[in-house]
C-alpha cells in the first residue's frame, strides 16, 4: 500500500542493501524513541514521588521483561514480512503451564526447561512451515493459538497448576541486585539483535520483508527465512513462559492473558514497520520499556485499569501515526 | 448463463456441505438438538457471532482486517446498557451509531495514512477496551430499566427480535454490497487495489465505509447481546475476533480479498453455531469450542490455499492481492 505515484521507494532501490536514506531514517526515528523515553522518564520523575526508588525501577524492569522478551522474539517475524502472531499468549502460557507441571512433579528445572524449549520449537516450526507454505500468518497464528489454548485447557481442566513444594530457587532471584528475568530480557535482546543485524540469516529476514520478490530473485529461501523467524519467536516464548512460571510458582490458562496485545504494542511503539523490512529487536525492547514506564507512572498516580488501557492504546495510535507522517515527509523530500 | 450460475454456486457448495455434515453429526449425537429448537438455537448465533462475522467479512473482502471488533462490541454493550433510559430502540441506535462513527474514524486514518489496518486496529483494540472500562467505571454495568429488554427475550417460532434484527442487517448489507456502486467499490479495492484506483475508485470512500460497517456491526452485536443479558462487563467479547473471522472464512469469504458474499458469511455462522450448540449441549466448556473453531479455521484456510494453487486463475488473483503492496515483476 505504498504510494503508487512514487515507484522507487528507498527500501526497494537497486543494489538490495539499505540505502543511506534508510539508514538516516532509522537513526532519526531511533533518536525519536530514545528522546520520547527520556522525556517520559523526566516527566514521570517530576510528577511522581516514589518513581525513582530502587524498588520501583526494579518493578518497572520486571514488568517490561516478559513482554519485552515476547516482543523482541516476535520482531523477526514482523521484519520478515509475516506481519504478527496473534497466538503469542497461548504459546507462552502453554510453556508456563508445562514447565510448572513438570517441576511440580519433581523434575529438575534444567531438564524441564529443555523439554519446554524443544516442545515450543516444534510448535513454532509447525506454524512456521504452514506460513512458509503460503498461508496467511495472522489467521494461522490466530487458529494455532485457539488450538493450543483448547488443548491446554482440556489437559488442565482450567485448574491452576502449581509448582507445589518444588519452588525454583532462581524464580524470584537476582544477580547483583538485578532480577533474573531482567538479565534474561537483556540477554535475549542482545542475542536476537545481533542475530538480526550481524548474521547472514538475519539480514535475509530483513531483506525478505523489505522486498520479497527481490529477495527470492537473489536466491534467498523465503521458506527458510519464515521458518527461522518462527523458531526464534517460539524459543523466546518458551523462555518467557518459563520465567513467568518460575516467578509466580503457578500457571493457568489465563496466565499472561494480555501478552499478545502487549507485545504487539511494544513492537509498534518501537517503530518497527508491520509490513516488514524496517525495524529491529532493539526498538521492540525500547518499546516494551517505554510502555512499562508509562504504565508504572499511571499505577503510582492511581489510574484505573480503564484509564491505563486507554492511555496505552492512545500511545500506540499516536506513535504509529506520527512515525508514518515522518516517514512520508522524508520520502517526499 | 448456466455456466455462470454454476460458477457462482460453486463458492457455496463447500460451506453448504460442511454445514450439512456438522448438522447431521451434531443432531445424531446430541438428543436435545432437534426440531424447531435446533433451528432456533442456530439462528440465535446470528445476533452476536453473525453480526461480528459480517463486519469482519466486509473488511476481509476489502483486503483489510479489523482487530478491534471485540473491544468495540464490549464498549457498545456498556454504552447500550448505560443508555437504557432511552428505551430499547434508543439504546441500540446510540450504541450502533457510536460504532459506525468510531469505525469511520479508523477507516479515515487508515486510508489517509495508507497504513496497514493491523497497525491501527491493534492500537484501537487496546484503546476501545480501555474506553469500555472507563465507560462502565471498571465494573460490570447493570441495566436499570429491565423492562426494555423484555422484547429481546420473546420467541416467535424459530426467530427472536435479536435474530430478526441480525438477519435484516444481513439482507440489507448483502443487497448494498452486491448492487450499489459503493458496495462494488469495496470488492474492487479488495480484489486489486492499484487497478481499482487506476480505474477511478476513490482512495478514501471504500475504506471509510468498510471500517464504518465493521464498527457498526460489532457495536450492534455487542449492544444486542448485552441488553438481552441485562448487563455489560467491560472485559466481554475478547474471543469474537477468532469466531467471527472463522465464521467468515469457513463460509467461503476469500482471505485474499475481493470475493465472498453475505450468504457465505451466513453459512459460516451456521456451521459455527451448530458446533457451539452441539458442544454446549454436551456440557463442554468454551475452551473446547475454541479448539474446534481453531482447527476448523486452519483446515478451511489450507483448503482454500490448496484449491487456489491448483487453479491458475486464482493464482493470478492471489498475486494481484498480495502484489498490491510491493512493485511486483508484473508491473515493472
Amino acid at each position: 500500500m505504498t504510494g503508487t505515484q512514487t515507484p522507487p521507494t528507498p527500501v526497494a532501490s537497486e543494489g538490495g542493501a539499505p540505502t543511506r536514506a534508510v539508514a538516516r531514517a532509522e537513526r532519526f526515528s531511533t533518536a525519536l524513541i530514545v528522546g520520547a523515553v527520556a522525556i517520559g522518564v523526566i516527566i514521570a520523575v517530576a510528577l511522581t514521588p516514589g518513581f525513582l526508588t530502587v524498588d520501583n525501577v526494579r518493578a518497572i524492569l520486571r514488568n517490561a521483561s516478559i513482554v519485552g522478551i515476547a516482543a523482541v522474539g516476535m520482531t523477526p517475524i514482523t521484519l520478515s514480512g509475516n506481519f504478527i502472531s496473534l497466538g503469542t499468549q497461548q504459546s507462552a502460557m502453554a510453556a508456563s503451564v508445562v514447565f510448572v507441571a513438570l517441576v511440580g512433579n519433581g523434575l529438575a528445572p534444567a531438564l524441564a526447561i529443555v523439554i519446554v524449549v524443544v516442545a515450543l520449537l516444534v510448535v513454532g516450526a509447525i506454524q512456521g512451515a504452514v506460513v512458509a507454505a503460503g498461508l496467511n500468518p495472522v489467521i494461522t497464528t490466530l487458529a494455532a493459538g485457539a488450538i493450543i489454548f483448547g488443548v491446554v485447557a482440556d489437559a488442565t481442566n482450567g485448574q491452576v497448576v502449581s509448582i507445589g513444594d518444588h519452588p525454583v530457587s532462581w524464580g524470584n532471584g537476582s544477580v547483583a541486585g538485578i532480577p533474573v528475568e531482567v538479565l534474561v530480557f537483556a540477554l535475549v535482546t542482545v542475542v536476537v539483535g545481533l542475530l538480526v543485524s550481524k548474521t547472514v540469516a538475519g539480514r535475509e529476514v530483513t531483506l525478505c520483508g523489505a522486498n520479497k520478490e527481490t529477495a527470492i530473485a537473489s536466491g534467498i529461501s523465503y521458506r527458510r527465512v519464515t521458518l527461522w523467524a518462527f523458531m526464534i519467536f517460539s524459543g523466546a516464548l518458551a523462555i518467557a513462559g518459563v520465567l513467568a512460571g518460575a516467578g509466580f510458582g503457578q500457571a493457568t490458562i489465563q496466565s499472561l492473558n494480555t501478552l499478545t496485545v502487549d507485545a504487539l504494542a511494544a513492537i509498534l511503539v518501537g517503530g518497527t514497520a508491520i509490513a516488514g523490512g524496517y525495524g529491529s529487536p532493539w526498538r521492540s525492547a525500547a518499546g516494551a520499556l517505554l510502555i512499562a514506564v508509562i504504565t508504572n507512572v499511571m499505577i503510582l498516580n492511581n489510574f484505573s485499569i480503564g484509564g491505563r488501557l486507554a492511555v496505552e492504546g492512545a500511545v500506540v495510535v499516536v506513535v504509529v501515526v506520527l512515525l508514518e507522517f515522518l516517514r512520508r515527509h522524508r520520502e517526499v523530500r | 448463463m448456466a455456466r455462470l450460475v454454476l460458477r457462482r454456486a460453486r463458492t457455496y457448495i463447500l460451506p453448504l456441505g460442511v454445514l450439512a455434515v456438522t448438522w447431521v453429526v451434531i443432531a445424531s449425537t446430541t438428543p436435545s438438538f432437534k426440531g424447531q429448537s435446533s433451528v432456533f438455537s442456530v439462528l440465535e448465533g446470528f445476533p452476536l457471532l453473525g453480526l461480528v462475522a459480517l463486519g469482519l467479512a466486509v473488511t476481509i473482502i476489502a483486503g483489510e482486517l479489523d482487530l478491534s471488533v471485540g473491544s468495540m462490541a464490549a464498549l457498545a454493550g456498556v454504552v447500550a446498557v448505560k443508555s437504557g433510559s432511552t428505551g430499547l430502540v434508543g439504546a441500540l441506535a446510540i450504541a450502533t451509531l457510536m460504532g459506525v462513527v468510531l469505525g469511520a474514524v479508523q477507516g479515515t486514518v487508515i486510508a489517509r495514512l495508507g497504513i496497514n489496518s493491523l497497525v491501527l486496529t491493534v492500537g484501537t483494540l487496546i484503546l476501545l477496551r480501555g474506553a469500555a472500562y472507563l465507560a462502565s467505571s471498571n465494573k460490570p454495568s447493570q441495566l436499570k430499566n429491565f423492562v426494555i429488554s423484555d422484547p429481546l427475550l420473546d420467541r416467535y417460532g424459530i426467530l427472536s427480535i435479536s435474530s430478526i434484527i441480525a438477519l435484516s442487517i444481513f439482507v440489507v448489507l448483502g443487497l448494498f454490497l452486491a448492487y450499489t456502486r459503493y458496495g462494488r467499490e469495496i470488492y474492487a479495492i479488495g480484489g486489486a487495489r492499484d487497478e481499482a484506483r487506476a480505474a477511478g475508485v476513490p482512495r478514501f470512500r471504500p475504506l471509510v465505509l468498510t471500517f464504518a460497517l465493521s464498527g457498526g456491526c460489532a457495536a450492534l452485536a455487542g449492544a444486542l447481546a448485552s441488553l438481552k443479558g441485562g448487563s455489560a462487563a467491560p472485559q466481554n467479547y475478547d474471543d469474537v475476533l477468532l469466531s467471527g473471522a472463522a465464521a467468515a472464512l469457513v463460509g467461503g469469504v476469500s482471505l485474499y480479498g475481493g470475493r465472498g458474499t453475505v450468504l457465505n458469511v451466513a453459512l459460516g455462522v451456521g456451521v459455527l453455531s451448530v458446533v457451539a450448540a452441539g458442544l454446549a449441549a454436551r456440557g463442554s466448556d468454551a475452551s473446547l469450542t475454541q479448539l474446534v473453531t481453531g482447527a476448523l479455521l486452519i483446515v478451511v484456510v489450507a483448503v482454500e490455499y490448496v484449491a487456489g494453487r491448483l487453479g491458475q486463475r486464482s493464482r493470478l488473483r492471489h498475486a494481484a492481492a498480495q502484489g498490491a503492496a510491493v512493485s511486483g515483476p508484473m508491473r515493472a
